[in-house]
């Protein structure tokens, strides 16, 4: 694991805080947090978590394509998460399940993703301004930039009002790294300033390729190449995550030009449940990062600052509920009509697509009875 | 009221139009503020119009259709413009894989009005990559429509027109047609701006065309009516979607039909149009129709340009073995 | 008992089988939802299964070892003591789906023909297709002449010009038999080639046989009947228009429709209305029949006969259709006998099939009237003050004077005409 100088790190994997030079500019933040807020963190790390779990089993029982888990990187998702405003727009990649949750979206949205019923479909602008997943790797930095510029274009950054002011930000992989478009997103971000957090979840693989194939050097350090400033946090410690990004987040929308964050984690489960990470991965460099897991360290913490059992319990009870009801409206879920293959192609109409559906309606009325 | 302007006047005349009547239109690409583009398309834009609606962007075709995309989403109006036809392939995943199924992606929550301007084609002695044409790229991408003007008065209006709609649009610029001048009539565009047009009658023969073609169509009817053949010559003016409309009840009329592309011939949107004209007026076929395209190689040194490229012989080639039916 | 079944599921995007390796679960034992009942080996690696039911297993249906198609049911469990319903077998995507059916059909062991290269295979299960209600409806066609141009090419080697051609195609087109047909007639009416010129100063043919027997009709007829002729040019393009429809209505299936039919119905219906027409002079007396049987002049190669379709006024559209083509054919095939010439009442001649617009006709002996049909062809014709193209023929007849007058004549022409205008008439 490639560490910068300075790892920011708030709870250890022990689940005690740290005492630092560092944490001591930082954990104001976390005394300004509401309890509520706090117990917030554990509560989306263990449903989210639970809700995957259970959306994994859905797909080994053939109710899904696909799932895409995203175990072991809650810490860092739900921190980044709450420390976005209401009025941001937020980028994800494709495994941002925790994020999605925090801004509203209904992981439902997801499940029809990945059972084939939609490419996405859901509007940002309904959704907690969270845009679309993007399976490209890498593509949705440049949409985020573009996003970002039109924010500085409309004035609606760097008037000083952090309750108002937007900003951006995007989630991407150690593997789109080495995607040129990230690099041109980055290119973008810098020479137009624009109000934008590039967070970089370091989860050490690309399905197979570890991340010393991708870079010989930190990720984090990436960022002062292109003039922007970075900083390497403990992806797996919530609380980083949430004071590093707040701060980021808020400079950006202060005007004060793009920030990049890389939060080191892991990806616990395989990259879908296509991958079998035995093939690749070994049992040693696994039960290293499962001792360093988000929620089990954060529980400790919760714990030590007196939280009692029954509020883990209810959240227990909580995640499976969730996912009796997300299993029972998988379930439930029907065939999508035909038209969908010819909707929303374009905004304006067009002569082709009105002609070959035509078509396809009376092909489909030309058939009596069964095959 | 007209005036008669080269395509290059026509085209930045169209964009200031566009940009005065909507301020969240705004242009983006590479030399394109203060040197106002390196065919001047631009020139002036910035000036009346300040740095953010004209920004000189990073040497990113990629960056720059990517970005263009999250403008869209903001609700901006972004025109990007690719500096040659054959830089645009760094953009084309952003083009194909994010650009043309954004809004399908979406379903319909967004529109992306996004035009990429393409200046495209031979006929200027160019080195390597300045004259391509890609066209069949975009004209095969589902989402994406692709439209290319031939005389200065449709680009006037179609830059305008491709702007105003809610689609992305791949706008391709005949470069070999950017200096000579033509009519523009400013009142209207007096067509739609995906509709083809007829734009010299006759009885023998169906001359089809798009971009630079449509010129040396006209020059090779001019030539066969001396001969005593009787070409029509017609404008396809958008690729994606193609009005086959006159297309038809020209070659109903006509019995024969020659297309005519610069691009290379195998698997190119030629052949779609022939395949398409085979289909619905094959009871009016005396000929099956011909093609007459580039060769299926890459586009030579500038000094074999003539060779490679269909001139009026190549075309009326095709003539006379279409009548030979 | 509720029995539900797990079949085997796509576990990795596009893998048709997989291999059975361990079951952790036995019949009778109790199982959880997403308990881990048994692991399989696929293509890209070895995946726990987690059980989609709770309940009691009741089988397992494959066995350890046994690789097992995606789709196939692997184990069966009693829920009806679970809170959750049974799931569907429901599989993501339609891949999957597909693979349940062809999974239903495996027991069949239906090979298919075998017949592909090497490499490609046909893996058993031979598909069916869905079955279709509706015909394809042939596209609408051009205006002008209509043939495919293989038909064009053979028309062009034949030496047919495909303007006079009488299509009998669905969609109006002209086919490959209209060209041979028309050739063939060709053959008797036009002359295709200039032959040698002869070596002999003359050539003489006795007079016998049939040419001795048309001779002598056509002679009686012409020199004791007073012939009159009388024309007239008529938009036929309503004519062609119920053509092409009972050409494509399932009632006339089988059976050729054609211009020729109309003009018999029309015939059949002038006659009601002129029955003078439709009689026999003799010198005490005129007799006038009160039915129609209709004889249509065939040419053939030895010459021309007149069989005809006793009392055609009894007859539908479709018996007479049927009948018209029953007589083409045995005269064609030579087989039409004395008694079929027999009795004719009137006679229709067709001088359009071979692109002849019309002619002066001899009566055929012992009848007063002959209806000459000529070639229907796109014409100039003014509707509304306007020039259009319109289906146009000439509507003409030959008759004797000595029964009728040009008034008779006249009315019973105009008669003809008018359903060859407008063919809804016949429906009085």
């Amino acid at each position: 694991m490639a560490t910068a100088s300075e790892t920011i790190c708030l709870l250890s994997p022990e689940g005690v805080l740290v005492e630092s030079e560092m944490t001591e500019r930082l954990l104001p933040l976390i005394e300004a947090l509401p309890e509520e807020r706090l117990l917030d963190f554990h509560r989306q790390m263990a449903v989210t978590r639970r809700l995957d779990v259970e959306a994994s089993h859905l797909q080994r029982q053939g109710q899904l394509a696909l799932w895409i888990p995203s175990i072991g990187q809650e810490g860092a998702q739900v921190g980044s998460g709450y420390a976005a405003r209401q009025q941001d727009h937020i980028f994800p990649a494709y495994r941002e399940h925790a994020v999605a949750r925090i801004r509203g979206v209904d992981l439902m949205r997801l499940i029809e993703l990945l059972r084939g019923l939609d490419h996405g479909g859901w509007d940002p602008a309904a959704h907690g301004n969270f845009h679309l997943y993007t399976l490209v790797i890498g593509s949705q930095t440049l949409h985020a930039t573009g996003y970002a510029m039109g924010i500085g274009l409309d004035g609606a950054s760097g008037t000083g009002d952090p309750e108002r002011d937007e900003a951006v930000m995007v989630y991407f992989g150690d593997g789109a790294t080495s995607q040129g478009d990230v690099s041109e997103a980055l290119v973008f971000a810098a020479s137009y300033q624009t109000p934008q957090v590039f967070f970089l979840q370091n989860n050490h693989w690309a399905i197979s390729v570890p991340v010393s194939r991708q870079s010989r050097t930190p990720l984090v350090r990436r960022a002062s190449g292109f003039g922007i400033p970075g900083l390497q946090i403990d992806g797996n410690d919530v609380l980083a995550a949430y004071a590093v990004t707040r701060v980021a987040l808020d400079d950006a929308r202060a005007g004060k030009g793009p920030r990049f964050i890389e939060a080191l984690t892991y990806r616990i489960g395989a990259h879908t449940t296509s991958d079998d990470p035995s093939k690749y991965r070994d049992e040693a460099e696994l039960a290293y990062w499962q001792a360093r897991d988000p929620i089990a360290r954060y529980e400790t913490y919760l714990r030590g600052r007196g939280v009692a059992d029954a509020f883990f319990a209810e959240v227990a009870e909580e995640g499976e509920a969730l996912a009796a009801d997300m299993r029972r409206r998988t379930l439930a879920l029907g065939p999508p009509p035909q038209s969908k293959v010819f909707a929303h192609v374009y905004t304006d109409p067009h002569p082709l697509i009105a002609e070959q559906q035509t078509w396809l309606e009376h092909y489909e009325r030309s058939f009596g009875g069964e095959a | 009221m007209t005036e008669t302007w080269t395509m290059t006047k026509a085209l930045n005349e169209g964009l200031r139009r566009s940009m005065r009547d909507d301020e969240r239109v705004l242009l983006m690409g590479e030399d394109i503020g203060r040197l106002g583009g390196v065919f001047r398309v631009t020139e002036g834009l910035q000036a009346e119009f300040g740095e953010q609606r004209v920004m000189d962007t990073p040497l990113a075709e990629s960056g720059i259709v990517g970005s263009a995309i999250g403008l869209a989403m903001r609700g901006w109006r972004p025109v990007c413009e690719i500096q040659f036809d054959g830089f645009v392939y760094p953009a084309f995943d952003q083009i194909t894989s994010q650009l043309a199924k954004q809004t399908y992606r979406h379903a319909g929550s967004q529109s992306f009005p996004v035009v990429i301007r393409i200046p495209y084609g031979g006929h200027i002695g160019a080195v390597e990559h300045h004259q391509e044409s890609p066209e069949t790229y975009f004209a095969h991408t589902p989402g994406l429509r692709v439209i290319s003007p031939a005389t200065p008065h449709d680009a006037y209006w179609m830059i305008q027109e491709a702007i105003a709609g809610n689609d992305p649009v791949i706008f391709l610029e005949p470069k070999s047609r950017y200096w000579p001048r033509g009519e523009v009539d400013l009142a209207a565009s007096g067509i739609g701006v995906h509709a083809s047009r007829i734009v010299r009658r006759g009885t023998d023969v169906t001359l089809i065309g798009h971009g630079a073609m449509v010129a040396t169509l006209l020059a090779a009817a001019e030539i066969a009516e001396q001969e005593g053949t009787s070409a029509e010559v017609v404008d396809l003016r958008s690729l994606s979607p193609i009005d086959y409309g006159p297309l038809i009840e020209s070659v109903r009329r006509t019995g024969r039909a020659v297309v005519a592309q610069e691009a290379p011939q195998h698997v190119s949107v030629g052949s779609e149009i022939a395949a398409t004209i085979a289909e619905r007026a094959f009871y009016s076929l005396q000929a099956p129709v011909l093609r007459v395209s580039g060769f299926d190689t890459p586009f030579p040194p500038a000094k074999l340009e003539g060779v490679y490229l269909p001139d009026a012989d190549r075309v009326l080639e095709a003539v006379d073995r279409a009548l030979a039916y | 008992m509720t029995i539900a079944r797990f079949p085997l599921p796509d576990v990795g995007e596009g893998l048709t089988e997989a291999e059975i390796v361990s079951w952790r679960v036995a019949p009778g034992d109790r199982v959880e939802l997403n308990q881990a009942i048994c692991e399989i080996e696929t293509a890209k690696s070895l995946v726990e299964l987690p059980s989609p039911f709770a309940g009691i297993v009741v089988e397992l249906l494959a066995a350890e070892g046994d690789t097992v198609d995606v789709g196939a049911p692997i184990i069966a469990v009693d829920t009806e003591e679970a809170s959750e319903a049974p799931a569907e077998p429901s599989p993501a995507d339609v891949a999957a789906e597909t693979a349940t059916d062809a999974a239903a059909t495996v027991a069949e062991e239906d090979e298919g023909s075998g017949a592909v290269l090497v490499g490609y295979g046909t893996t058993g299960n031979v598909q069916s297709r869905r079955h279709r209600l509706a015909r394809a409806v042939p596209a609408t066609a051009a205006a002008s002449v209509i043939a495919k141009p293989p038909i064009r090419n053979l028309a062009r080697e034949l030496g047919v010009d495909l303007a006079v051609v009488m299509p009998t195609g669905l969609a109006g087109e002209i086919l490959r038999e209209d060209v041979i047909r028309h050739a063939e007639q060709a053959k008797v009416f036009h002359n295709l080639e200039t032959p040698e010129a002869p070596v002999d100063r003359e050539e003489r043919i006795p007079v016998k046989g049939m040419r001795k027997a048309i001779a002598t009709a056509m002679v009686r007829s012409k020199f004791t009947a007073p012939h009159v002729s009388e024309f007239t040019e008529v938009n036929a393009t309503r004519t062609m228009e119920l053509v092409k429809r009972l050409k494509a209505s399932p009632d006339f299936a089988g059976v050729r429709v054609s211009p020729l039919l109309i003009m018999a119905k029309a015939v059949i219906w002038a006659i009601r209305r002129n029955p003078m027409v439709n009689s026999t002079w003799t010198d005490e007396e005129i007799i006038v029949h009160h039915y129609v049987n209709l004889g249509i002049a065939a040419a053939t190669p030895r010459g021309l006969i007149v069989p005809n379709i006793k009392d055609a006024q009894d007859l539908s559209m479709r018996e007479l259709a049927e009948a018209l083509e029953q007589l083409t054919l045995t005269a064609r095939e030579g087989r039409t006998t004395p008694q079929d010439m027999q009795g004719g009442t009137v006679t229709i001649t067709n001088v359009g099939s071979f692109g002849v617009d019309t002619g002066t006709a001899i009566l055929n002996p012992g009848e007063v009237s002959i209806m000459v049909l000529g070639a229907i062809r796109q014409k100039p014709w003014v509707v509304d003050g306007e020039v259009r193209p319109a289906y146009v023929t000439t509507v003409s007849g030959a008759f004797d004077h000595r029964v009728v007058d040009g008034d008779v004549i006249s009315r019973f022409i105009s008669d003809v005409a008018s359903v060859i205008e407008e063919p809804a008439l016949l429906l009085d």
